[in-house]
């Protein structure tokens, strides 16, 4: 391949002169690597969620009374089960539960080990478990966040619920809960439903909520009305307006950080704009002797946009590639806190790695064009400097 | 060759035009070698900027083998100069981050389309000038003569038919100026035209076949 | 807040948007004074400085260009993702028609586009001509870009602004869908009366750009891409999506169908534009680059390749026809 005569020169000029763009490179780089953080833990969440809300129930059928979720009596799975289209109605009892120092909480989730289980990782779970064990006493299985917890507070074995009732009910910890729904697990508790109706308070005939499922997607509008209408006090949750909640929620957080990225980005366009004009005024003699030389305008545009275009390329793929580093290899430090807020009993979650196209190509349209757009204007301003300025 | 009719050239500073350069008519033939001379502020920098297509004037005609560049646009002047016009500067005008071999190939650019061709030309260019030998030095670290040397290399590398020189022997010593001399006979005799803007007494009488034109207050006597 | 409004790709799409209209706007002044005061044969210094000025013109649109032609695929990658958000849509058709506004947004990009393409094109034959010939056509095409930029962004606002996250829209499988006795193809055709007008009008345009009738070129290109739009949607996406009720333009843009859809549109209307640019220059201005005929040649056959390729292959694999 024959080499471009204008490639070699841009090469050239570029690295001799690179001190002139150190400083705009490595606050880019920064200023990149902020942003794709963030926009990385938000689209692995999103991720994971999204996978554990695919693998869940259809629809969530709560009772609500003066706005607020309560216990629902056992019958109305016979119900639910009487409108067409419904299938496979499954019980829960679900409930936080509060520790001594009453400022830390564990999920407690009852499930039915002997029945079909309405989510695809509890049903692989209790595959697992040797059940005849498992119910012969009070046993548990719990979260990895809540094993260390109860760990450091000296319940290695198993642990003293204190009942509603003021009873003390002692279950022992049987397993621990694998880490592949690490997200969702990590502060949960297992145990049969009996049991948790016990710990939790809920009378033998009462069961927090129900799910069920309806195969046929078109039918998901006119049974989710139906089911409204069957009591008053009935409330329907779809595993799509979940699925849209938790989107909202995570794009309204990385969405705050966007802004603040952009009024930094605002500030950094007018920095730019400052330090290009001025790196470019001290290379005036520098551009008006390529002009005597025979340079028109346009060369000189294209020489110098490359070098911009340069910086931005050489920022991005470094901001990009450390923030990777930062958050999957290295679980991101500080900002996953942010992220998740402090309500988790423990936050050290493995983030699983997804590089969403959507995520790296906005960080590069926006940090292309913001860049770019700042320095036209100077780059434009040098570029029609008068040859004879190099005669003077 | 270089046909210039009715030449001004003002500033316009404040409520005053200043006229560096007033009805010049100048006519220079093919390889033939002008030396213009006049005291310093006289304009034979504006007029030789005006040649080289490197200023515009502010009114008349100049014609370079017969096409007139005073009106240009910017691609084709920007052309004429990198294939038309080779110039001296007065202060060498070289770029310090660059080596010699770099600074000498900077007109190439934008022309060739080729990195043999231009290397081919580099080579022989530093041979023409005889600074091979400092190809690769950084050139903010060469004497004044050398650097001379590389300027004449540069100017010449695009082989133009134009050479044009501005003080060039401003800031040499007597030897290293009449060396230069020697280099201008060469180009001369290789068949170019050479315009020296001059006020140096040492071109008065040029060991070949010379015109000496002065220049006072702007207007040619 | 709207929740259309928070989402990330939203932002950062709009947002670019706006700094392309400021930088529109920066080049619109020298562009008036350039209508207003344009002398070449002046010397005066503002003459020269207009020179200079229209470099920077020159530089804003050629920016202004690669970054609208990428913001028009991340737009429509945009509204793919947001079907997510609106409840019956399952691809960008759903989402785009959400409101009056998305149809003629969509069309607007490509109109500017299109017009952008067409004043480059002058541009660069401006330079190459020893008096800038075109100048004042250039500044009155910049003065008509900036008109349609301005009505592209009120459209953006409306449309991104007037998308209701709780009423459910319809999605392609109805918007294209063959209702009860209507026909949905353009001039009354039928299925197999179109595919043949398709290769017809293809190789009739192939013809007329090589053999550079201009007029033939421009009405072919028109009919071509009329022909071309209703062909994919309902004959060709059915073999991209191989289910005979899959009409829809949007969907092959997914994952699922490898992106061909940005291939399939951009090098129909990529070939269509070229060949147009390349009609109207000669026409009005008496401009005749190969070039443009050869990369047109080139795309619209790309484009006609694929298409028959789909068709093709699946003949292949299953012997028969959709
Ligand atoms: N941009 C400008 N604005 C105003 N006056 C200028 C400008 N450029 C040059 N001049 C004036 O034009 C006159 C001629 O300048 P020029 O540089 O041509 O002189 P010169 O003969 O080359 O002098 P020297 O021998 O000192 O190099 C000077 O008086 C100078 O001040
Ligand atoms: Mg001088």
């Amino acid at each position: 391949m024959r080499s471009s005569p204008f490639l070699y020169f841009f090469t050239l000029q570029f690295f001799r002169e690179y001190k002139n763009h150190l400083a705009t490179t490595v606050i880019s780089i920064a200023l990149i690597f902020l942003l794709s953080a963030v926009l990385f833990i938000s689209s692995s969440i999103k991720y994971s969620i999204d996978i554990s809300l695919g693998a869940q129930a259809d629809f969530v059928v709560e009772r609500v009374r003066g706005g607020k979720k309560v216990d629902l009596p056992i019958e109305w799975i016979d119900t639910l089960l009487e409108t067409r289209g419904v299938q496979k109605v499954t019980t829960r009892v679900h409930g936080r539960y509060f520790f001594e120092d009453k400022r830390e909480w564990a999920l407690i989730v009852g499930i039915d080990f002997m029945d079909e289980q309405s989510n695809r990782a509890l049903e692989k779970l209790v595959e697992s478990v040797d059940l005849e064990k498992f119910l012969f006493s009070s046993n548990m299985l719990v979260g990895d966040g809540v094993q260390r917890y109860l760990k450091e507070h000296f319940y290695p074995k198993g642990y003293n619920f204190l009942t509603p009732d003021g009873k003390y009910k002692k279950v022992s910890i049987f397993g621990t809960i694998p880490n592949s729904l690490n997200l969702m697990s990590n502060n949960m508790i297992i145990m049969p439903q009996e049991l948790a109706k016990e710990i939790l308070g809920i009378k033998k005939s009462m069961v927090t909520d129900l799910t069920l499922n309806v195969p046929n997607d078109n039918l998901w509008d006119s049974i989710s009305d139906k089911i409204a209408s069957l009591y008053y006090d009935i409330r329907v949750l779809t595993k799509r307006e979940m699925q849209k909640a938790y989107e909202n929620m995570y794009n309204y957080k990385s969405g705050v950080f966007l802004m603040l990225f952009l009024i930094t980005m605002a500030t950094f366009v007018l920095i730019l704009y400052q330090r290009y004009s001025m790196v470019f005024s001290s290379q005036r003699r520098n551009i008006g002797l390529l002009r005597a030389v025979g340079w028109s305008i346009r060369d000189i545009l294209k020489l110098k946009l490359y070098e911009s275009l340069m910086v931005v390329l050489v920022s991005y793929v470094i901001g990009v590639s450390l923030a990777y580093l930062y958050v999957f290899v290295f679980d991101s430090p500080v900002l996953i806190d942010m992220f998740l807020g402090g309500e988790n009993l423990d936050h050290k979650i493995k983030l699983i790695p997804v590089v969403d196209f959507g995520v790296l190509s906005s960080i590069f349209l926006i940090y292309t064009v913001a860049f770019i757009a700042s320095v036209l204007i100077p780059t434009w301003s040098i570029a029609v400097t008068d040859p004879k300025e190099a005669m003077l | 060759m270089i046909t210039i009719e009715a030449l001004q050239r003002y500033f316009d500073g404040g409520d005053e035009r200043f006229y560096a350069l007033k009805d010049i008519d100048l006519h220079i033939g093919r390889g033939e070698c002008v030396v213009l001379k006049g005291v310093s502020g006289s304009g034979k920098t504006t007029l030789l900027g005006i040649i080289g297509g490197l200023d515009k004037p502010s009114s008349g005609k100049v014609m370079v083998d017969g096409e007139p560049i005073s009106k240009l646009p910017d691609l084709h002047l920007s052309n004429f100069r990198a294939q038309k016009i080779g110039i001296i500067f007065q202060h060498y005008n070289l770029m310090d981050h660059l080596t010699s071999r770099e600074n000498i190939l900077v007109p190439l650019i934008p022309v060739a389309n080729d990195m043999h061709r231009v290397e081919e030309m580099t080579d022989a260019a530093m041979k023409l000038a005889s600074i091979s030998h400092k190809a690769d030095m950084q050139t903010s670290r060469l004497s004044g003569g050398e650097k001379q040397r590389v300027a004449i290399a540069r100017a010449v590398v695009s082989d133009p038919d134009i050479i044009l020189c501005d003080e060039p022997t401003a800031n040499l010593d007597r030897e290293n100026s009449l060396k230069f001399i020697e280099s201008i006979q060469m180009l001369h005799q290789l068949g170019k035209t050479v315009v020296i803007a001059t006020h140096d007494p040492l071109f008065d009488d040029l060991p070949f076949k010379s015109r000496v034109v002065h220049l006072e207050d702007g207007r040619l006597v | 807040m709207s929740e259309i409004l928070l989402n990330n790709q939203v932002i950062v799409y709009l947002v670019s948007e706006s700094i392309l209209f400021v930088l529109m706007l920066i080049a619109l002044l020298p562009t008036i004074k350039i209508v207003i005061k344009w002398k070449f044969y002046s010397f005066s210094q503002e003459q020269f400085a207009l020179e200079k000025r229209a470099y920077l013109v020159a530089t804003i649109v050629d920016f202004i260009f690669v970054v609208k032609f990428f913001l028009l695929i991340y737009f429509v990658f945009t509204i793919d993702a947001l079907s997510i958000l609106v409840p019956g849509a399952m691809c960008a058709a759903g989402v785009v028609s959400a409101n009056d506004y998305g149809m003629p947004l969509l069309f607007f990009k490509l109109l500017i586009l299109f017009v952008m393409l067409l004043w480059m094109t002058l541009h660069r034959y401006d330079l190459e001509a020893k008096e800038y010939p075109f100048m004042r056509y250039k500044s009155w095409l910049f003065i008509a870009i900036f008109v349609l930029v301005v009505v592209e962004m009120l459209l953006e606002i409306g449309y991104f602004t007037h998308i209701d996250t709780r009423r459910v829209v319809s999605c392609c499988s109805a918007l294209f869908g063959q209702l009860e006795g209507a026909n949905p193809l353009p001039f009354g055709l039928d299925m197999l009366k179109m595919i043949i007008r398709f290769y017809l009008l293809y190789f009739v345009n192939i013809v007329a750009l090589i053999a550079r009738y201009r007029a033939l070129t421009m009405t072919s290109s028109i009919l071509f891409l009329i022909i071309s739009y209703y062909s994919v949607v309902y004959f060709f996406g059915t073999y991209v999506y191989e289910l005979p009720t899959h009409k829809c333009p949007f969907c092959m843009m997914q994952k699922e169908y490898y992106f061909i859809g940005y291939l399939v549109w951009g090098s129909l209307f990529g070939g269509v534009s070229i060949s147009l640019v390349w009609a109207i220059m000669g026409s009005l201005f008496g401009i005749d680059k190969s070039i443009y005929r050869n990369i047109s040649v080139l795309f619209i056959s790309i484009f006609v390749l694929i298409c028959t390729s789909y068709v093709v292959v699946y003949y292949f694999r299953n012997g028969v026809f959709l």
